[in-house]
């Protein structure tokens, strides 16, 4: 009875099942990429980059009850970061290991005062910090202004040039399964707890000894780290940046996936990347397609997330993976005892 | 004599009426304090006071003498305040276990990085807060709901399931705010044997409470407020016979009603 009492156990579902979710993806993240064809590549890359960073979306809203429509800004910092980084002469992979470091750095030096507001409010402080940076980096020369930063060089791992998309295939899976498993870790810990704890009742939480300015603060700058590191990855991947590649749609896209994986889950956010990835992916397919009109692409994509978002919150408003859950312990009752 | 707690001519007024005004009280290590008075007699501001939910506009609350009113909630559970909020404020989505584990937070350190990398300290202070938070369950009854999430608790066992938590940081100094209301007769004994094994181990405890007949037999002292200030101090038995008290409590509609002015 005693060792069932000490087994770690999780409302949250992180507990075994979890451990085989991420083995699954895991797997799958190392033996699809050889299979793709070469144009599927890119969109996994990409797919396993937005991920990424919809992790520490999720992390943030699902967890800590904060909410950022600015993710692509700490995503753009990562970019930029690594990228001028490498154009400067410093080695890749030390530019990559500083991407999350500079863009959690500057999640602090922003959220200190940011974090102050709460619910839209900071969701619309954050959506203003992004097109404040990217009207910045717009004007910034020494970035490669609104033409971007150009000539960035491919990541070289010990001595190892990363030339084909293959290679950053499997860097993309590693920073998503290393974001996965960071998230997972911070959930089930005292600090994941209290920040749990926090968004239900702070008052309870700061009266059991929860520091809950600076957890929320941490949090902020953890799921920032997340969106530099991919950042990063994504600089030397297409070896060019502009602002243009950090749009405020790829914000949103961020907490749609997010929400559609099913917020409070550590998986879901994964399965949410995929899901709307292989659905604008499909539709963008369509929408090229001869005799549809000029428009078709960009008003599809724009479509789809909104669409996707009112189909989720009305049909399925815990999110992809917690009903998917729900369907798998309806067929299989018993599972809680054994 | 040594003081735990020494609150000292402490006032709190909002939008320019006081609800507790210029109180002063001691109470002793292991002293079992009860803060009594009728309805909108500033007894849970004060408790707010004191536990640093609510900041004072006068006066000072001192712990083991070191000046706390200028403390945030967080820092004063570090220095050992615990507190037991009336009602149930308790953690939706965590289990009833991952809420008692929440109360240890301010005796223990583990943070984000050694979370993030799983160090073997941080797995062993898991553990260790895991077994301390399981005996804090045991003792206040409610061990079977360990693994349940705790919003599906009945009221009794969320209002458990607080004392719980605060007993997880081993409080030098425990608040209790109106524990006994809305518990049922049984549930209401079992916390009272609660609170009287908790003052024989020598925990000093502050008991905010609207029910006189449930403070007389556990408190060995009891202090009244009445408007915000404080009327009567002493024993159970002296506070009975306290003509003051008696008014406050019998008296209001009678000696205050505003038909009486006529």
């Amino acid at each position: 009875m005693t060792a069932g009492l000490l087994r770690p156990a999780s409302a949250a579902g992180t507990g075994r099942a979890a451990r085989w979710w991420l083995a699954g993806f895991t797997i799958l993240g190392l033996a699809l990429p050889p299979l793709l064809p070469e144009r599927h590549l890119a969109t996994f890359v990409l797919f396993a980059l937005t991920a990424t960073v919809t992790v520490g979306v999720s992390l943030l809203m699902g967890y800590a009850g904060q909410v950022s429509l600015g993710q692509a800004a700490f995503y753009a910092i990562g970019a930029y970061a690594a990228g001028l980084l490498a154009v400067h002469g410093v080695p890749s992979l030390l530019g990559l290991l500083l991407a999350p470091v500079i863009a959690a750095v500057a999640a602090v030096l922003l959220g200190a005062p940011l974090l102050r507001l709460r619910g839209h409010h900071l969701a619309f402080a954050t959506l203003a910090v992004q097109l404040i940076l990217l009207s910045l980096l717009a004007q910034a020369d020494w970035a490669g202004g609104a033409i971007g930063l150009q000539g960035i060089p491919r990541l070289t791992i010990l001595g190892y040039e990363l030339r084909e998309d293959l290679g950053y295939a499997y860097a993309a899976s590693l920073v998503l399964a290393l974001a996965v498993l960071i998230a997972r870790n911070v959930i089930v810990s005292r600090a994941g707890r209290a920040l749990r704890a926090a968004a239900t009742s702070e008052t309870a939480a700061a009266a059991s000894g929860v520091p809950i300015g600076r957890y929320r603060l941490a949090v902020f700058a953890l799921s920032a780290a997340m969106a530099g590191l991919a950042g990063g990855v994504y600089a030397y991947y297409l070896g060019y940046l502009s602002p243009g590649s950090f749009p405020v749609l790829l914000s949103i896209e961020f907490v749609v996936m997010a929400v559609v994986g099913g917020l409070g889950t550590i998986t879901g956010p994964v399965a949410g990347a995929a899901v709307v990835i292989v659905l604008v992916q499909v539709l963008n397919t369509l929408a090229t397609r001869p005799g549809m009109p000029g428009y078709a692409p960009a008003v599809l994509s724009y479509a789809v997330y909104a669409v996707v978002l009112i189909l989720c919150v009305l049909y399925l408003p815990k999110g992809l993976v917690p009903a998917l859950r729900r369907a798998t312990r309806a067929t299989a009752p018993d599972r809680r005892q054994s | 004599m040594t003081v735990r707690l020494a609150v000292g001519g402490v006032s709190r007024a909002f939008g320019g009426v006081y609800a507790v005004r210029d109180v002063s009280l001691t109470v002793a290590p292991g002293e079992l304090r009860a803060i009594i008075g009728p309805n909108g007699a500033g007894k849970s501001t004060l408790f707010a006071l004191i536990g640093g939910q609510l900041a004072t506009h006068h006066g000072s609350v001192t712990l083991d003498g070191a000046r706390v009113e200028r403390l945030p909630a967080h820092r004063r559970a570090r220095l050992g305040v615990g507190v037991v909020f009336q009602g149930a404020r308790i953690f939706h989505g965590l289990t009833a276990l991952e809420n008692v584990m929440v109360g240890a937070h301010a005796t223990t350190r583990a943070g984000f990085l050694s979370a993030a990398l799983r160090l073997p300290a941080h797995h062993r202070e898991e553990r260790a807060i895991r077994e301390r938070a399981l005996t804090c369950l045991d003792r206040a009854g409610i061990a079977d709901w360990a693994h349940r999430p705790a919003e599906e608790l009945p009221l009794g066992q969320q209002r458990a399931l607080q004392l719980a938590r605060a007993l997880c940081a081993r409080p030098r100094l425990l608040l209790l705010d109106e524990p006994a209301s809305g518990l049922r007769a049984a549930e209401r004994e079992h916390l009272a044997g609660l609170i009287t094994a908790l003052r024989a181990e020598g925990l000093t405890i502050l008991l905010v409470e609207h029910d006189v007949a449930f403070v007389m037999r556990l408190a060995d002292r009891i202090t009244v407020l009445d408007l915000g200030r404080v009327i009567a101090d002493g024993s159970p038995a002296e506070i009975r016979e306290n003509p003051r008290v008696i008014e406050a409590y019998l008296g209001p509609s009678f000696v205050r009603s505003p038909h009486g002015a006529s």
